[in-house]
């Protein structure tokens, strides 16, 4: 029996990509005003009652202490109790989870969850990359984000002989999605040759194994589920959720084949939502590296340990796969603006169970999607959110 | 005059060489100059006097068996302490694991100051000051761009452990000499040193005259000498004036040019292999001094030595450009978010260079650093004792970085190692192994300078390979 308190009602995103020509404001106007446009019923502005808006990083655009504040008033409904969220990559997906929980408590009856993030208003040496100097002066120096997980692939190749072609299939299958997403910001093509013989980021890592650096917004409206049909006849809810923590140094991992974040936010969401991985008919996943995408379907509970790169060559995570993940193309193709990926992905789930995601669409057996990010510091938060059309 | 001081021993020696060798006749060929022979041992970007001192020091420690918490005192001589004023010889004093209340000094102001250091250790053993001294004579000399010195400017680093009481070798005699004249010199806010004579000037009106007052008071009786050669020609002068047959340093000067105050003691060391009696001279600052050793029995390290000066790897002058500072890439460079005036550096400051760990009584984890773990990561359990970590181990997994901002370069290696010990680590890799690390390589900690930042060097270990693992994949 899955939780079932709160709908969400209203999902919509801007166009990703490199976002030179809007203000982080415009991007989170933008996003208000896909997702408004998404209500079936119809939704204004002042139906807001609090606001929960995840931005990740306000340093990458020059904004170092970017509060609660800074979106009520692009979107024109200053004055709402508004929070940031700030919870590693997983910002927006634990935006999303708090929301619900500000739903579920009673406190709010409509709540707008939405994620901002400029990534390139910086030069990329100035901006994502300046935090190979951040952190332990020693400990973490030189630890840009591809070193959070390229790890995880050196050692996933030599226990389980997971090889080149097998991360390469991430990366051929997410932009093959994303060439079906209107919204993702690569809507091209590539090869496993091209994955292979790009240059390299971060050994064993090459270029096309990575996502790119990406401005992007995202909203959903979240309604006490008792009030969803004022708004929409065909609601989403949110059946379960998880959120996990694992030590934030590298060298404090007990495994280099698994993120434990993940397993246990995972564990904890199925239970919530009263189902298991076989249950899931699609899920949108934390891809940030093709490795990513591998070690989640094993920690998600997909495929055995051991198995996602094969998995994944084998084409079972295709969108006419045994379980499809990432049809939106994936951070991998439809890129990866940190607060906003989560509710991106929510925002993918949230069509795919409509039945609104048109040439990507997946088939639909048992109603249940699932969302998830992974990141920050020794990839140490991990967050899972399952939504379901099965009205409880 | 010659001076019988009380009797102090020598326990053991090491060396080190930074890991770049310029060859001398690249330098001349670039300004133009005559060809010239021989090489110079230059520092990498992540190596300086400091990581220099710390690993001849370590060598020497090793050889004598003594664990580092029963040395009594620390004296270091180099002309180019890491900090012109600063923690320099507090530093290498927690690197090395050294006790917080022991003697010593820090000895600079000259090319002479690796010998001074021996010397004012000898001097405190004798008083019994310090039961068991620790000497190191290091320097990285920075030599102006197209000076004739360029060609001939080294880095090195030796070091002597002294005890009273038994020893292979004993320190004898000593004699110094001085002249109130400028030879090589720098002035505040001078990077390079400048020769500011004539050579012939030197040579005739400075040099030799000491040489022969030196010679005249110690040379009956030696065996093998180590000889000054500033300037690649004057060695083979002095060993003529002074008679003799046998000049040990000979093979450090070929290897690494001139070390500066390393010099004397580094081209000493290999003598202390076989019995006999060897004299060290040094020159610097207007004073030249001399020591004299009796060797009884083989002195521990001194054999290792042939194989520190035999190691390293030739470099191109651009290489060394950019390694010293010269040549520097334009634009921005991210700065580190911790800066080195922070409180984070005054909290964690010994447990990072001293490379400490802190264990779970209960469960046995290792957790590093011990200030940002209050409680165990393997069991969340709070009676935690601090340790030294091991400092060799295995390869678990790495990465190969090739993207990151300045001060960065690429490709830099981050190895996530298993210690001896049962501590896991992450830490940077150094850059030579950047193209054949692979899991289950054997691996050593090193001391590197990790960055300078806003003026102040940082340092931190390295992962170093020792060893090749027989399987396992290379990028």
């Amino acid at each position: 029996m899955s939780w079932n308190r709160v709908a969400v009602v209203g999902a919509g995103l801007i166009r990703f990509g490199e976002l030179f020509d809007q203000s982080y404001e415009q991007m989170a106007a933008g996003a208000f005003t896909a997702a408004m446009a998404n209500v079936d019923k119809g939704f204004e502005p002042v139906q807001v009652e609090a606001a929960m808006i995840a931005t990740q990083r306000g340093t990458l655009w020059g904004q170092e202490g970017i509060g609660g504040n800074t979106v009520p008033t692009a979107l024109g409904i200053a004055g709402i109790p508004c929070t940031r969220i700030e919870n590693a990559c997983p910002s927006g997906s634990d935006a999303f989870r708090i929301g619900a929980m500000a739903v579920a408590s009673g406190v709010h009856d409509v709540v707008l969850v939405i994620g901002v993030e400029k990534m390139r208003d910086k030069s990329t040496e100035e901006g994502l990359l300046a935090r190979a100097a951040a952190g332990h002066p020693v400990y973490t120096r030189g630890e840009s984000a591809p070193v959070l997980f390229a790890p995880f692939a050196t050692r996933h190749m030599h226990e389980f002989g997971t090889t080149r072609e097998m991360l390469a299939s991430v990366a051929v299958k997410n932009h093959h999605n994303g060439t079906l997403d209107p919204y993702a910001h690569f809507q091209t093509e590539v090869t496993v040759e091209q994955v292979l013989k790009a240059p390299p980021v971060c050994h064993p890592l090459h270029l096309l194994d990575c996502c790119p650096q990406t401005d992007g917004a995202a909203a959903a409206i979240l309604v006490n589920a008792e009030r969803a049909r004022e708004f929409t006849d065909h609601p989403v809810y949110v059946a379960g959720f998880g959120v996990a923590t694992d030590h934030p140094y590298l060298h404090e991992k007990t495994t280099f084949t698994a993120l434990p974040a993940t397993v246990k936010a995972a564990e904890r969401a199925y239970a919530m939502a009263g189902i298991g991985p076989a249950d899931v008919d699609l899920a949108e996943v934390h891809d940030c590296f093709t490795i990513t995408e591998i070690l989640d379907i094993e920690d998600l509970g997909f495929c055995e340990k051991g198995k996602g790169g094969v998995m994944s060559i084998e084409g079972e995570t295709a969108l006419t796969g045994r379980i499809p993940v990432n049809p939106s193309g994936g951070l991998l193709a439809k890129g990866h603006p940190i607060g906003a990926s989560g509710v991106a992905q929510l925002t993918e789930c949230w069509w795919q169970l409509r039945g609104q995601a048109d040439g990507r669409q997946v088939t639909i057996r048992n109603g249940f999607a699932l969302q998830h990010n992974v990141g920050g510091r020794g990839s140490g938060v991990s967050v899972v959110n399952v939504l379901t059309t099965n009205a409880s | 005059m010659t001076a019988a001081v009380s009797r102090v021993k020598i326990l053991a020696v090491g060396a080190a060489l930074p890991s770049l060798r310029l060859t001398a006749g690249d330098v001349t060929a670039t300004w133009g100059a005559g060809a010239r022979r021989g090489t110079t041992a230059v520092c990498a970007p992540d190596e300086d006097v400091l990581t220099l001192s710390w690993h001849a020091a370590e060598r020497a420690l090793a050889a004598a068996g003594v664990d580092p918490t029963d040395v009594d005192g620390l004296w270091w001589g180099t002309s180019r302490p890491p900090f012109a004023e600063g923690p320099s010889l507090s530093l290498l004093a927690a690197a090395l694991r050294l006790r917080d209340d022991i003697a010593g000094a820090l000895n600079s102001g000259s090319t002479l100051a690796g010998l001074d250091a021996l010397l004012s250790a000898w001097d405190a053993v004798a008083a019994g000051a310090a039961r068991v001294a620790l000497v190191v004579g290091a320097d990285a000399l920075r030599p102006g761009l197209g000076t004739a010195f360029e060609a001939w400017a080294g880095a090195g680093a030796a070091a002597l452990v002294l005890r009273a009481g038994d020893g292979p070798a004993t320190l004898t005699h000593r004699v110094a000499r001085g002249r109130p004249v400028l030879d090589r010199y720098r002035g505040d806010r001078e990077p390079a040193t400048r020769d500011l004579y004539d050579s012939r000037l030197f040579r005739e009106q400075i040099f030799l005259p000491l040489i022969d007052d030196i010679g005249a008071a110690i040379s009956d009786g030696v065996d093998a000498w180590s000889l000054p050669d500033p300037d690649g020609r004057l060695g083979a002068a002095a060993a003529q004036r002074v008679g003799a047959s046998v000049v040990s340093s000979g093979e450090a000067y070929e290897a690494a040019g001139d070390t500066g105050s390393a010099a004397p003691l580094l081209g000493a060391l290999a003598a202390l292999a076989a019995p006999g009696v060897v004299a060290i001279v040094g020159y610097g600052g207007g004073r030249m001094s001399a020591v004299t050793i009796e060797v009884d029995t083989e002195v521990p390290g001194a054999a290792d030595v042939h194989r520190v000066l035999a190691s390293g790897r030739r470099s191109s002058y651009p290489e060394v450009l950019r390694a010293r500072g010269e040549l520097v890439p334009s634009g921005e460079t991210v700065e580190m978010a911790v800066p080195p005036g922070s409180a984070a550096f005054v909290r964690g400051e010994v447990e990072m260079i001293g490379l400490l760990g802190a264990r779970c009584i209960d469960c046995g984890t290792v957790n590093t650093p011990p200030s940002v773990h209050p409680a165990c990561t393997g069991c969340g359990g709070a009676k935690l004792e601090e340790i030294a970590l091991a400092r060799t181990g295995s390869v678990h997994t790495f990465v190969v970085n090739h993207t990151m901002p300045a001060p960065f370069v690429a490709p830099l290696p981050l190895v996530v190692v298993d210690l001896d010990d049962g501590a896991r680590l992450m830490l940077q890799g150094t850059s030579d192994d950047a193209t054949s690390l692979a899991i289950d390589d054997r691996v050593e900690l090193v001391l590197r300078r990790y960055t300078v930042e806003r003026g102040v060097p940082v340092y931190g270990f390295k992962v170093h390979k020792v060893e090749t693992a027989t399987k396992g994949e290379t990028p």
